[in-house]
């Protein structure tokens, strides 16, 4: 125990050690008895210099209350400023919607439309086509052509949600869709002609 | 140079009112060291607030022993009071200083001790007299333990006759600190030296009589 620490455990019970030393200094102190002891004897010297003849703590008084707590391992908030009591509060809330968040995302991900009932979660996914994992087999999907039931729902969605997509981008699609499906040329054209008038 | 403080008479009636206030101002260096200690305790730094247990220790005893008129109890009660403010650091927020809010903490468990135990509190609202305090102070002596009395007379003996040894520029500094609250800054400015020359003459004469102390409380 050098007396540079020594001096800086006097300062920080003055109150003039800087902040940033703080809390190195509590750290050793907590693993110092001795340090803890001058501690304990310079806030006596000065109790004694303010009130001569007062009552003062025993010896032992804070070693007592330092081991009451830790018998009663009293816990304390992890975060600054919030009590126990008040984070209990929302804490069970806060819980039981994340258990129901959980539940949801896990039947959303196992039980899919369609499912024949007694079928296992682990089948459905089983049963689904094999993903893409190639070069190859992207340009396979790709290449396969919709079928007319396929390109009248996408036809639909195009119509449907025409108003939030810009000019160029609108006309763009239109253009790849109209060129596969020659039935819904004559509506899309309306659409058009009615918007630019 | 500032002028040399009286040291305090062996009857030990130096005790200056203004010292007090003077520590414990709004915003003292104290003030803000202990709001530190609290925020470290509050993110589990346990050490931070043994820390705390050790510089309020006396003060808080003394209050409940003023509180109780039983000394022989006064530890326990002080204990208890501790223990109430450790579990509930979280929600001190640092509007007042960490020793008022302790202060009413050990009030209200000084009360509860009383009214569990039938006893007739005293009125205390706002603090006792100055007459009555040195009354409560004579009364508590005489019926603290004649070891206790012993020792709390060794240590107030052993205390000031090493005070009296230090060479005058240490003495000046840890009576300016202790007696009289002054900051480091204004120590400087009254003894015309550096804060860090103040500073090292504090802890100089801590160490000396710490080193009187010791055989004593080992």
């Amino acid at each position: 125990m050098s007396d540079q620490i020594l001096e800086q455990m006097s300062a920080l019970l003055d109150g003039e050690l800087p902040q940033d030393q703080i809390g190195l200094l509590v750290r050793r102190m907590e693993r110092d008895t001795e340090l803890k002891r001058a501690f304990g004897s310079y806030v006596l010297i000065g109790e004694t210099l303010r009130a001569p003849g007062g009552i003062t703590a025993s010896r032992g008084f804070a070693t007592q209350v330092q081991a009451v707590l830790d018998d009663a391992c009293t816990a304390l908030p992890a975060s600054s400023g919030t009590h126990p009591a008040r984070r209990a509060g929302w804490l069970k809330p806060a819980a039981a919607v994340a258990v129901a968040a959980g539940t949801a995302f896990a039947a959303v991900l196992l039980i899919r439309p369609g499912d024949q009932p007694g079928s296992s979660g682990v089948a459905a996914v089983a049963d689904v086509d094999p993903v893409p994992t190639t070069i190859a087999d992207f340009a396979a999907a790709d290449s396969a052509s919709p079928t007319p039931e396929q390109s009248q729902r996408l036809a639909g969605y195009l119509v449907a949600h025409s108003q939030f997509a810009t000019p160029i981008g609108r006309r763009s699609v239109w253009t790849s869709v109209l060129a596969q499906d020659p039935g819904i040329a004559r509506v899309a054209y309306e659409t058009e002609t009615a918007e630019g008038l | 140079m500032v002028s040399m403080p009286n040291f305090p008479p062996s009857d030990g009636s130096m005790e200056s009112h203004e010292t007090q206030d003077a520590i414990d101002r709004p915003g003292s260096g104290v003030e803000q060291s202990d709001l530190e200690l609290v925020r470290r305790a509050q993110r589990g730094e346990r050490g931070a607030f043994d820390l705390l247990v050790l510089r309020y220790q006396h003060k808080v005893v003394k209050l409940v022993a003023r509180l109780l008129r039983d000394p022989t109890e006064a530890e326990d009660v002080a204990q208890e009071s501790f223990v109430k403010a450790y579990r509930a650091l979280g929600s001190f927020r640092g509007d007042s200083a960490f020793y008022t809010w302790m202060y009413r903490i050990a009030v209200n468990t000084a009360r509860n001790a009383m009214a569990s135990r039938q006893r007739r509190p005293i009125e205390y609202e706002g603090g006792l007299s100055e007459g009555e305090q040195s009354v409560m102070e004579s009364r508590l002596r005489h019926t603290d333990t004649p070891e206790a009395s012993a020792l709390s007379e060794e240590i107030r003996a052993t205390v000031n006759r090493a005070v009296e040894q230090l060479p005058e520029d240490l003495r000046t500094a840890i009576i300016l600190r202790e007696v009289e609250g002054l900051s480091y800054e204004e120590i400087a400015e009254a003894m015309e030296c550096p804060v860090g020359t103040v500073r090292s003459r504090i802890f100089r004469a801590r160490e000396a009589i710490d080193r009187s102390l010791k055989p004593l409380l080992d």
